[in-house]
């Protein structure tokens, strides 16, 4: 049987959280103050993520997301429950893990500040113990992927926001790990650098079979490079499946846009199993008038909305 | 894939790498280069001119002659360095765990504390230790001590006894940011204290000599290890033990400052 590249079973995570107090005088008491709560931020997820699946990881702010991540590449300790990256336990050997994956975390690059992009490239290099050939045969294929030529011997402080990103996901697969963790890979950035980043993890995802854990709030990034989502919310999982088998979920669903007579567009997501388009039309009709007509089918953002709202 | 040993060696490397393309993209800035080495040298020239004010208004502090008074700044200056140069990322570490940055030093399969403190080193550093080190060959000279190989031997291990000392009380005064947030101020003070180093711990009344010898060891960072040298027979007994304080009081602070890389993981914020 081929490794899982994750497996959790029952993973609960709480933490302790002071009770802050405020002052200089309050944070020397916090130094000394037993005056915890207990915040349970996961709650007994289980789940299985199969070597060279993309994965998208969604779920609103505060919904457990970073927690997970931070127990998956070893930083956290669950409270209970089991977790294996790899077949290793990720905290009980955080160095040994963290040579199997790569990350790209937050918006602030992990790479060396001042140096050109290669410097940085050679760093990691030693600090993950890459054969020469490796390396050379990664960069091969990033040169296939991307045109480095702009950015190789450029600063990392003198980048666009978007080099930048490329720069850091091309550094977090360097090694060749085995899974990839990325964090909101495209946000702040314009759309064709969204489609460039896009194609880029593609690109790496099916050379190199690296399994993708991608958390994001952008659906285009779903869209394009997810087959399965895995959503939280409220520390607990609550959905995981195929995106389509989601979208098939709310099939009855459409987006009616209707253009009124004052030109302004206006939406309503429709149950077609519970209400009838055509009335709601000849309401408005009846209102003031429709210039314009469009119906869809329900959008993959409109249906995450709908499960942030009220579960599947 | 696993098995892949990465002991001093490995990290020595991996500093001197990093330095090396540090320094090539620090002096790349010119202009900022000129303007650095400059405020150096002033630096260390107004330090010295006071210095020097003082001693034209007292000829001597508690039996300490000026050239005496000028081998403990001397020591000062050098054993202040390798804190100077090599941990001054301790300064901006509250920033890192304030914003949630400093998440990204604990996935590489380096040392946390080691990555840390590698990602800086402070140039400012060397020109101090050049000064150092001429006013310490200068009094040492007109001190008239005899230079034979166990005197330059005994002062290395003092020097770098000191400078243990002073990196272990910036490391616990830093690692504090970890479980408060007005730690700056943490920091501000014990870096201050560094100045007290520069005066013979004499001068102090007995609650802040106990203080600087036990609490803050500020006094090893140059008075004790200048008196063993000057006059040996003044000194306490326990300078003779000194190295082995200095090493375990900085094993102790990297201790703390790793347990706060955990409480900081465990917060997760």
């Amino acid at each position: 049987m081929e490794q899982k590249a994750i497996v959790m079973k029952d993973i609960c995570k709480d933490f302790k959280v002071l009770n802050r107090h405020e002052g200089l005088k309050g944070s020397i008491r916090d130094l000394f103050s037993r005056d915890f709560r207990t915040v349970s931020a996961v709650k007994n997820v289980s789940l299985t993520i199969e070597k060279g699946e993309i994965i998208g990881y969604l779920g609103p702010n505060g919904a457990g997301k970073s927690t997970t991540i931070k127990m998956m590449t070893g930083v956290l300790e669950p409270t209970s429950g089991e977790i294996t990256v790899n077949g290793n336990v990720p905290y009980k050997d955080r160095t040994k893990n963290s040579e199997n994956i790569g990350v790209v975390f937050g918006q602030r690059s992990q790479l060396w500040w001042s140096l050109p992009l290669i410097e940085s490239f050679n760093l990691l290099r030693d600090i993950y113990m890459v054969e020469k050939k490796d390396y050379e045969d990664m960069l091969d294929l990033y040169r296939s992927l991307v045109d480095l030529e702009p950015i190789i011997n450029k600063p990392v402080r003198q980048m666009s926001l978007g080099q930048r990103t490329l720069s850091d996901i091309l550094a977090a697969f360097l090694h060749n790990p085995d899974i990839v963790f990325l964090d909101e890979p495209t946000i702040g950035l314009d759309v064709s650098m969204k489609a460039k980043i896009r194609d880029l993890i593609k690109g790496l995802n099916e050379n190199k079979n690296t399994t993708v854990i991608l958390t994001t709030h952008d659906m285009g990034d779903v869209d394009a490079l997810c087959k399965r989502i895995i959503i939280i919310d409220k520390g607990q999982k609550i959905y995981d499946n195929d995106i389509d088998h989601l979208k098939s979920y709310f099939g009855s669903y459409r987006t009616l846009s209707l253009r009124l007579s004052d030109d302004t567009w206006e939406e309503h997501l429709i149950d077609e199993s519970k209400e009838d388009i055509m009335q709601i039309i000849n309401e408005k009709q009846q209102k003031g008038g429709i210039k314009d007509i469009r119906l869809q089918e329900i959008s993959t953002e409109e249906v995450i909305k709908k499960i942030y709202e009220g579960g599947v | 894939m696993s098995d892949k040993k990465r002991d001093i060696g490995f990290y020595l490397s991996i500093y001197r790498k990093i330095l090396i393309q540090d320094l090539k993209s620090k002096m790349s800035y010119r202009a900022d280069f000129i303007i650095s080495t400059f405020g150096m040298i002033l630096t260390n020239l107004s330090g010295f001119i006071t210095f020097m004010i003082l001693f034209r208004n007292f000829p001597s502090i508690n039996g300490w002659d000026y050239h005496h008074m000028l081998f403990l700044y001397g020591f000062a200056l050098v054993s202040l360095t390798p804190v100077q140069c090599f941990f001054d990322n301790n300064w901006n570490l509250r920033f890192h765990v304030r914003t949630g940055d400093f998440i990204k030093y604990c996935f590489r399969p380096i040392n946390v504390f080691f990555y840390f403190m590698s990602e800086v080193f402070d140039i400012k550093g060397l020109g101090q230790l050049a000064f150092g080190i001429g006013t310490l060959i200068y009094a040492w000279s007109h001190i008239g001590l005899e230079v034979t190989f166990g005197s330059i031997c005994l002062m290395m291990l003092y020097l770098v006894t000191a400078s243990l000392f002073m990196i272990a009380i910036m490391n616990f005064a830093a690692a504090t940011a970890f479980w408060m947030e007005g730690s700056g101020n943490v920091m501000v003070i014990m870096f201050r204290f560094k100045d007290y180093a520069r005066y013979p711990a004499s001068i102090f009344n007995k609650i802040f000599r106990v203080i600087f010898t036990f609490i803050i060891p500020i006094a090893f960072v140059a008075y004790y290890p200048s008196l063993a040298i000057l006059d040996p027979s003044e000194a306490p007994v326990m300078i003779g033990i000194a190295p082995i304080f200095g090493i375990l009081f900085f094993f102790l602070s990297y201790k703390f400052w790793m347990r706060g890389v955990r409480r900081y993981d465990f917060t997760g914020s």
